[in-house]
């Protein structure tokens, strides 16, 4: 027990140096995260809240409606935290720099097995508190709950994440003793980001907001069989979810079958676990050390996609874009997000497609310029969610290797816009691409075609700059996975300024619009005001854009500029 | 040629390097000594232009390398102590990306890169990531493409860290016919039998000042002792000869 304290205290050591030595910006850091925080629990509490007020005013079907909600919700999170215990146990067990440490010392394997799933457990599972709490408090709340209810969350929750836990360790030995650990790791990677992409896909295609409208359904048999959940009494969730309903619904018979289901399960896989890897844990340990495979993957397309994106540039900024073109495509981690990237935009075009334009209240033609309107920021906060993801890791995804770019003669100047270029035609075609088809799906005028396109167009400049600029400011070049970047303090202020941004860019245009919009329909003239109105509003829409790309670029220089190390 | 006038380096509030002075003619091995948390790397880094000096300035070949940063580090070649490199490049296309950084391109170029993998062993990995090379054939590596734009000054951070013999004796001759062809080449390391063996000049370093520096002659005079370069070098920063 000694040693198994002492191997996992350099964890919270290492956290609260980390807030020592960050004391400087940590009030801004704290209070920017808690306040969103805040913003994200309220909307969540609040989304499920109405949802179950909802259910709980429809009679009969209400209570199935909220038991399958929950039903559900607990599934989820069950699969996210297996699926987040693999990714977790292959670092934590596998890839950590400091197991060499750790192995190399007189600590038992068992020991060592046990500090580093305690670390995965402690990794992996602080998502089920973020986002499970306002779920289960909303539930707590409209059904009434007691004090039970809140203790029963933590007495199921604890079992459920120790099975979560196991399988997904399970998983991960079982993985590594047969592939080595970096080809696990991408093998895993891929298959959650597949089953991520199914599973948005699947859930888009059914149509959920179809089963709070019975109408829409044939008859009350279809209806039911939409309603049914894929649930199995043989899932811990379901356990689960009889445990919780029993307190929500204060249901007077006892879950004697459940409790002891559930913990007895969570006992067994856990000492399942420790004699697995008591067998295989060190074999797939002392592999996962074997040098790293090498790689030939699709070099000539590469090498071709490469000369023709950087023939008209200097070899400088050519250098910099094709080697990180070609890092792009050669890391698993960076390429297998495109796959997100066309979910997100299939789900979203999809979404234009099935608008019931025809059946609206409201005149077709002023409900689909509209549309189109709000369509200009939809895209611009698609391609800033992109952005996040692809654009600003830009200047991170020089890792440690940064040395040879600031030791080199290529200017910070230089490097942060050939970032810029690098991914500036790209993001264009992409932003055009999507507001052109979803127009045309719209029926739009040609006026608010030409409009979105020259907005989002702009747009664009402004989003890439805030990418690129604020990724420096906000660099992380000691990232063990790349993909880490855009999830940290930086990503959450460029999504937060990047909204801001694109918000003001739509006000600004929204009341010009309407006033062309008005006067064409109802044939009449634009009048003098409105026009002083009109052109003011588009210079400082130029203004905004300009102001977006400088700012940002400025910042992102100064910082490089300052970089110590 | 290397200049430094009052060269400093505060680091919240503690001075790595402080008023640092020194002037290194052309075609000089320099080595530059110093126990661990003496300077060295950070003064190494403020040359190559990773880090901005706090006060003072630094001269290469009469460029002072705050204000013509490009220039400066055009004739420049720097090899740190870390061999950090961009993983998913192959050798042969890591040593296309520096010498493009560089402004270099055309058919020269190739033979160039071809001649340097030879010259360090490399030519079998040329196709391979880097992912997969070793801690020695990355130091080879880095080695190699601080060459490739043939500098004047070479900037060097513990050279042998990583190297088998064989790669350390290579470096060591590539280091002296770089001198002979008029190159100065800047050196801190931690080997004093190296610094003894190959550098002209010798600078000890320690709590960011230098506390000796001439040739090895020169050092045993000043420490008063004859001998090896690890007896000097002990006395003059507090080691057990003092005792």
């Amino acid at each position: 027990m000694r040693i198994f304290k002492l191997l996992i205290s350099p964890k919270f050591v290492g956290f609260r140096n980390g807030l020592k030595k960050s004391r400087r910006n940590i009030k801004i850091k704290i209070l920017t995260l808690t306040g969103t925080g805040i913003l994200f629990w309220l909307t969540l509490f609040f989304l499920f809240y109405r949802m179950l007020i909802y259910f709980s005013s429809q009679e009969i079907i209400g209570d199935i409606l909220a038991r399958h909600l929950l039903a559900m919700v607990l599934l989820i999170f069950f699969s996210l935290l297996i699926f987040s215990h693999i990714i977790t146990a292959l670092s934590n067990l596998y890839l950590s720099q400091d197991l060499e440490l750790c192995h190399s010392s007189p600590a038992s394997l068992i020991e060592i097995f046990l500090s580093r799933s305690f670390y995965t457990v402690i990794d992996s599972s602080w998502m089920l508190g973020v986002f499970g709490l306002p779920v289960m408090m909303a539930y707590g709340f409209v059904y009434h709950a007691g004090l039970s209810y809140y203790l029963s969350l933590v007495y199921v929750s604890f079992p459920l994440v120790i099975i979560a836990a196991s399988l997904g360790i399970m998983v991960i030995m079982v993985l590594v003793r047969f592939f080595p650990a970096q080809r696990a790791r991408d093998i895993i990677m891929f298959l959650c980001l597949i089953l991520v992409v199914i599973l948005y896909l699947l859930f888009r295609f059914l149509r959920p907001e179809r089963l709070v409208n019975p109408d829409a359904f044939m008859s009350v048999a279809q209806y039911l069989g939409a309603l049914k959940a894929p649930d199995s009494p043989y899932l811990p969730s379901h356990w689960a979810t009889d445990l919780l309903w029993a307190r929500l619904a204060r249901y007077p018979t006892a879950q004697i079958l459940n409790h002891l289901l559930l913990w007895s399960t969570a006992f067994a896989v856990a000492v399942i676990d420790i004699w697995i890897a008591g067998l295989i844990y060190f074999k797939g340990f002392s592999k996962a050390q074997e040098a790293k495979r090498r790689s030939h993957i699709g070099r000539r397309i590469l090498e071709k996609m490469v000369s023709v994106i950087t023939r008209p540039l200097g070899p400088d900024i050519t250098s910099v874009i094709a080697k990180d073109v070609r890092t792009f495509f050669r890391d698993n981690s960076q390429w297998s997000q495109l796959l997100l990237l066309g979910a997100l935009v299939v789900v979203y075009l999809y979404n234009f497609s099935v608008l019931p334009l025809e059946r609206s209240p409201i005149k077709s033609i002023y409900l689909q310029n509209a549309l189109s309107f709000l369509n200009i920021g939809l895209a611009g906060f698609v391609i800033s969610a992109v952005s996040v993801r692809f654009i600003f890791p830009a200047v991170s995804s020089e890792g440690q290797a940064f040395w040879i770019i600031l030791s080199s003669p290529l200017s910070p100047r230089r490097f942060l816009w050939s970032k810029y270029f690098a991914y500036l035609l790209p993001m264009l075609i992409l932003a055009e691409m999507l507001i052109i088809y979803t127009n045309y799906l719209l029926k739009v005028t040609a006026f608010m075609m030409a409009l979105s396109a020259v907005t989002i167009f702009f747009l664009v400049f402004g989003i890439v700059a805030l990418g690129v600029g604020l990724g420096a400011v906000y660099p992380n070049f000691r990232h063990e996975n790349i993909a880490q970047v855009a999830t940290g303090f930086g990503g959450l202020i460029y999504m937060i300024i990047s909204s801001v941004f694109i918000a003001l860019v739509i006000m600004l245009e929204a009341g010009p619009v309407y006033a062309i919009l008005s006067a064409h329909f109802k044939e009449e003239a634009i009048t003098r005001l409105e026009w002083i109105w009109i052109v003011g509003s588009f210079i400082l829409v130029i203004f905004l854009n300009i102001f977006a790309v400088q700012r940002p670029m400025a910042a992102g220089l100064k910082a490089i500029n300052g970089y110590e190390g | 040629m290397i200049r430094f006038e009052n060269l400093t380096k505060i680091y919240r509030g503690i001075r790595a390097v402080d008023g640092l002075n020194l002037e290194i003619p052309q075609g000089t091995i320099f080595g530059f000594i110093g126990p661990n948390g003496a300077g060295k790397t950070t003064t190494i880094k403020m040359m190559a232009g990773v880090l901005r000096p706090t006060r003072g300035r630094i001269y290469i070949n009469g460029l002072d390398i705050a204000k013509e940063p490009s220039k400066a580090k055009r004739i420049i070649g720097f090899i740190p102590d870390q061999p950090f490199l961009y993983e998913k490049l192959s050798g042969i296309e890591f040593l296309r990306f520096k010498a493009g950084l560089y402004g270099m391109k055309g058919n020269r170029l190739g033979e160039k890169i071809l001649d340097l993998l030879n010259l360090f062993e490399l030519s079998d990995w040329a196709d391979e990531l880097i992912e997969s090379y070793s801690h020695g054939m990355k130091q080879r590596l880095i080695i190699a493409s601080a060459m490739i734009h043939e500098p004047r000054v070479i900037i060097v951070d513990e050279p042998m860290v990583g190297l088998d013999p064989k790669g350390a004796k290579l470096v060591k001759e590539i280091f002296k016919e770089w001198a002979k062809e008029g190159a100065t080449v800047f050196m801190s390391t931690h080997t004093l039998a190296l610094a003894q063996e190959v550098c002209q000049q010798i600078a000890i370093v320690d709590q960011g000042r230098i506390v000796a520096s001439g040739t090895s002659e020169e050092l045993e005079k000043q420490a008063g002792i004859e001998g090896d370069l690890e007896r000097i070098f002990l006395k003059i920063t507090g080691g057990v000869a003092r005792k």
